[in-house]
């Protein structure tokens, strides 16, 4: 037994009062929390003559036939949406993963002429409303004859760390780690690429589950760039998907809407849980005792 | 800010003194605006030659908004037109219309714009004012883009600054629609079309006290802009007069004070549950959600308002004098200024709106069939009773019709949410008829400059 | 792996002190090149994508802010006008100063509570028991929920006058408003939204937590301090460049605030501009007017404004953030 767990076991019976309170604390803040979920979910289940009139959570006649008729409702069926967002998802983990990784590193550890003003710009890159730079970007990536093949404009901004939150997020990160193991490797006769293949890389796991939790869900809901980039139905992902059903002009299915966007949860849900397990597992058990 | 009308010119000539700094930002922005020009230029170098010969292949982009009925049946109707024209093939896409024009703007910053697109009377002269829409002129001219059959007032209605700018796919009028089931569960006779606004009010009134208050006889239509148009219509005004507002502070005063006084008497909900209503949402209109007896929408909705309700809905027009009205478009076929097919462009427009097959195949989803002769045939395909409803109305209001005026110029789309705002602070009681009025003047003149 | 295991038991003892092995590495010359040749190798992906793909559209929309570029113009059209739209912000627009204010009350009173809910949770649920992960998922699910549509519908349906919410206060006897649709209160129901997403900042915490080395915990309670000093003395310093993070980064993302306020009042800010956000004001002028030149001089205005903020919070973040490198910049 590692001095750890029998440090845990020792709190647990100690505070076991303690623990009890602290589920129910949980489970009140959950159902404050959920209660908003639980609505969606209901009204999935509501037929569409009812969905605008009955505001409750419960439907009065149970129509689950939503699920069905939505995930069918385009010529192309939901599968498609599903695959290419997780596609263009996936692929941005990856892509943010390691620009971002790099680019920390170098603003974190090492010290090379103007990093304070490299490091300014790249905050101040954070400030600008985006909206205005959304014309600007396509004409831009018009110019580089990107537009007609959406996957450039999707991932090779991520992939050269032009997500400055990301950046962000993995120095301060990298700053928590002691300094004196850089020190350690280098007397050892690492270079700074060996001290960041061996220290900071295995070190920096909680910041690249982060990143990668966060890159995956906000790209699965990120509407507007998605919707700007991509044309054809084949090519649309979820978002752009459930915003079909909306249509305020005309006829709004909404039910559908619901039903969609709830199994639209599903897939982000999972990956959060999966990807959750290794902040469980702190870096101070498994990362340093290799 | 258009620059013909730009009043600072002190400003700009000061600037242009200014050495340095904005000359380096302009510079460098110049170079990042010129760079797609250059690239654009190349790529469209062999155009000339390929326009002359009829049968060369052309692939048109077609863009617009709605939900997955409209993209089958608008998607049909190319198909039918590639069957008779193998030569030309279309890209389509389709969306929701929240973020359509975003998106369409993007594009046409980035001179990509759609070689057809949607567009509706909101947005019109904003592009056709600023040169982004095909001038169609000289097709409707020789006939080869036939708007004969059109209701005279429906075809003028895509004019902006003498160029037809858009065609009507279909036609629209606003209506009112009320929940007939409900009204004849209190013993309240339906309304009919040509009571005056006064006999409405105190309709909806009566609605409102046999109902014990459970039921407002109306929404409050104060900040809807199609409604207050045809009211200054019939009051003898119109909303524009060409790039300028149509109506005086006393006007819009007298608009507001008539909707007051329907609040204050119980004809209409409290503003919050008007606020609801001011949402254009047909899922958040308040004879759907049974939060009032009417709502203040369009003809051609009550197929699909119908479909969030179990209650029977009824339709008629706005109060007052038909003759307020006009055939508007409810949506408009619009060109790309820098398409490299003009002539297929107006030709594939030309088939939408007068192919028998092709307005059968539409129906009346978009609105009415925008051509008179056609509007029989596509009368006997109809099945939906809701959407013979909608066509029956509109047959019987098109005589009555007045002339139409012109589209809403540029800055329309902020005017109309103007509207909603500066109408809300007379609803919530934060300002007086008389104030918002003349907040609304001064605002709106900002706008439309 | 000999290296890690050696440098484990190296745990800085007092966090914000200097190790005597770094200092001494400073003065080395030729290691001080090295490195500043891989500082540029490591960034030079970042610096491609600045060059390439952040810096040009940024410039643009500062040059364009000084025009009266309107989306569909054409780029002929475009007029210099100098500092004319800077000056009618400050000058002659009521609309700007509204959404300054609402922007200011919004972020203000958000930012703050969702951190201390984001941190109360995230310590709830940082020790490892079963089903702690289920709980977390179950916690970040509302932010899942994105910006979407169905989001604007709950809302409003949840505080509407005949709502969940004002059921619920019957209960108790309450008579509640109509809050999403009252001007007096409508932001409030969005502060309380922007709070309930608060899993961005918890999963952070929680990653952070993660880094703090037990080894500090097992010497605090062999000291035999209480849990409420070992929170205040190992868990708040060591945290504190997550928590930094946070505060910096919540606080530029809730003056940003758009996407709830854009679906919930219909892209209006309604009722009564009760909840036009500063960036949903930029986004009106940009998209729904098409005044692009109008919104870039907003944009770069808010640059400038929250630039300033976040100088002052890295200046004070000199006294209170701690860390481990040993540097404190």
């Amino acid at each position: 037994m590692t001095t750890v767990a029998r440090h845990v076991a020792v709190r647990r019976s100690r505070f076991s009062a303690g623990q009890a309170v602290r589920l129910i604390v949980l489970i009140a803040g959950l159902l404050l929390v959920l209660y908003p979920l639980a609505w969606v979910i209901g009204s999935s289940f509501k037929s569409d003559a009812e969905i605008a009139s009955n505001i409750s959570v419960l439907p009065t006649e149970f129509t689950p036939s939503h699920y069905t008729a939505g995930w069918n409702s385009f010529d192309v069926s939901f599968t498609r949406f599903f695959i290419n967002s997780t596609v263009i998802a996936l692929l941005t983990v990856v892509a943010n993963g390691v620009s971002c990784l790099i680019a920390a590193y170098a603003f974190a550890r090492l010290r090379f002429p103007a990093r304070g003003f490299f490091f300014a710009i790249m905050i101040g890159t954070l400030l600008l409303p985006g909206d205005v730079l959304i014309i600007p970007q396509y004409i831009v990536f018009n110019t580089l004859g990107w537009i007609d093949t959406p996957l450039l404009p999707l991932i090779v901004p991520k992939a050269l760390a032009t997500e400055a939150f990301f950046v962000f997020l993995m120095v301060q990160f990298m700053r928590g780690i002691p300094r004196d193991l850089d020190e350690a490797a280098t007397i050892d006769g690492c270079s700074p690429y060996g001290v960041f293949w061996h220290v900071i890389l295995p070190l920096s796991r909680p910041a690249l589950v982060t990143t990668a939790i966060f890159s995956f869900i906000w790209t699965w809901n990120d509407f507007f760039t998605q919707l700007v980039y991509l044309n054809e139905l084949e090519d649309y992902t979820v978002p752009i998907a459930l915003r079909l059903f909306i249509d305020s002009t005309g006829q709004s299915s909404l039910g559908a809407m619901f039903a969609m966007s709830v199994l639209s949860l599903v897939p982000v849900f999972l990956f959060f849980v999966a990807f959750q397990r290794m902040l469980v597992e702190g870096i101070n058990t498994s990362g340093l005792k290799g | 800010m258009h620059p013909a009308t730009h009043p600072e010119n002190a400003l700009s000539a000061r600037s242009h003194r200014t050495p340095g700094y904005g000359r380096v930002l302009r510079g460098l922005a110049a170079t990042a605006v010129a760079l797609p020009l250059i690239f654009g230029a190349a790529a469209c170098g062999n155009d000339d030659g390929g326009s002359s010969d009829p049968n060369a292949p052309v692939e048109l982009s077609v863009f617009w908004w709605g939900d997955d009925s409209r993209a089958e049946t608008t998607k049909k109707v190319l198909a039918a037109y590639h069957d008779a024209h193998p030569n030309v093939t279309f890209v389509s896409t389709f969306q929701g219309n929240q973020g359509y024009l975003d998106k369409l703007s993007t594009q046409a910053a980035g001179g990509n714009a759609p070689d057809i697109f949607q567009l509706d009377d909101n947005m019109l002269s904003e592009l056709a004012e600023r040169k982004v829409t095909l001038d169609l002129t000289p097709y409707v001219e020789d006939k080869s883009l036939d708007l004969t059959k059109f209701p005279e007032s429906l075809a003028k209605y895509g004019v902006v600054e003498e160029k037809q700018a858009g065609v009507a796919l279909a036609e629209n009028t606003p209506g009112l629609i009320y929940n007939k089931t409900k009204l004849a569960e209190l013993g309240v006779a339906e309304p009919a079309t040509g009571i005056t606004w006064e006999a409405f009010i105190a309709w909806a009134k009566d609605v409102s006290t046999k109902s014990g208050g459970r039921l407002p006889g109306t929404m409050d239509p104060s900040a809807d802009y199609k409604a207050l148009w045809v009211w200054l219509r019939q009051q003898g005004k119109e909303f524009y007069n060409g790039k300028e507002l149509g109506f005086t502070a006393e006007d819009l005063t007298a608009w507001f004070e008539l909707w007051k006084g329907a609040r204050d008497s119980g004809a209409t909900p409290t503003a919050d549950v008007i606020h609801e209503g001011n949402s254009s949402d047909a899922s958040k209109q308040l004879v759907v959600t049974g939060k009032a007896a009417t709502s203040w929408v369009w003809s051609n909705q009550l197929s699909a308002l119908s479909k969030s309700t179990k209650d029977q809905l009824g339709l008629m027009a706005y109060p007052g004098d038909p003759k307020g009205q006009w055939a508007r478009a409810s949506m408009y076929w619009s060109g790309s200024a820098k398409t490299k097919h003009p002539d297929v462009v107006a030709d594939v427009i030309n088939y939408f709106v007068n192919d028998a097959a092709a307005a059968k195949t539409l129906g009346i989803e978009r609105g009415i069939t925008p051509n008179l002769d056609l509007r029989k045939e596509v009368e006997a395909t109809l099945t939906d009773v809701n959407q013979k409803t909608s066509l029956t109305f509109e047959t019987e209001i098109t005589p009555k019709f007045g002339a139409a005026p012109t589209p809403p110029p540029k800055g329309h789309a902020a005017v109309r949410t103007l509207l909603v705002t500066i109408a809300e602070t007379v609803q919530y009681g934060k300002a007086t008829p008389a104030q918002a009025a003349q907040d609304f003047i001064t605002q709106a003149k900002s706008k439309l400059a | 792996m000999a290296l890690t295991t050696a440098s484990a038991q190296v745990v800085p003892e007092h966090p914000g002190r200097r190790s005597p092995a770094a200092r001494k590495r400073r003065g080395s010359g030729s290691g001080r090149h090295r490195e500043g040749v891989a500082g540029y190798v490591f960034l030079s992906p970042w610096l491609l994508g600045l060059m390439g793909i952040t810096a040009i559209p940024m410039l643009l929309s500062l040059y364009l802010s000084f025009t009266d570029y309107s989306v569909f113009s054409t780029w002929e059209d475009v007029e210099w006008i100098g500092l004319e739209n800077y000056v009618t912000m400050f000058t002659n627009d009521p609309s700007f100063v509204r959404s300054v204010l609402v922007t200011l009350v919004y972020a203000l009173v958000m930012v703050p509570l969702k951190l201390a809910a984001a941190l109360a949770v995230a310590l709830l649920l940082n020790r490892a028991w079963r089903g702690v992960g289920l709980f977390r998922g179950l916690f970040y699910l509302p932010s899942l929920l994105g910006g979407s549509v169905a989001l604007a519908l709950v809302w409003s349906a949840l505080f509407a006058g005949d709502g969940a919410v004002n059921e619920f206060l019957s209960f108790f006897g309450i008579t509640g408003k109509a809050w999403v649709n009252d001007p007096d209160y409508a932001l409030g129901t969005l502060i309380i939204l922007g709070i309930w997403q608060f899993g961005a900042p918890m999963v952070i915490f929680l990653a952070g937590l993660k880094q703090v080395p037990v080894e500090l915990y097992e010497a605090a309670s062999v000291d035999g301090a209480s849990p409420w000093r070992q929170f205040w003395h190992v868990t708040m310093p060591m945290l504190s460049p997550v928590l930094f993070f946070n505060l910096v980064l919540e606080t530029i993302r809730g003056f940003q605030s758009f996407t709830s306020a854009f679906v919930i009042s219909n892209g209006n800010g309604g009722p009564v501009d009760s909840t036009l956000l500063y960036t949903l004001y930029l986004y009106k002028r940009g998209f729904t007017e098409f005044d692009m030149g109008y919104a870039s001089a907003l944009a770069w205005v808010f640059l400038l404004a929250i630039g300033i903020l976040t100088v002052v919070l890295f200046s004070t973040g000199r006294f209170w953030v701690h860390y481990a490198d040993g540097e404190d910049r």
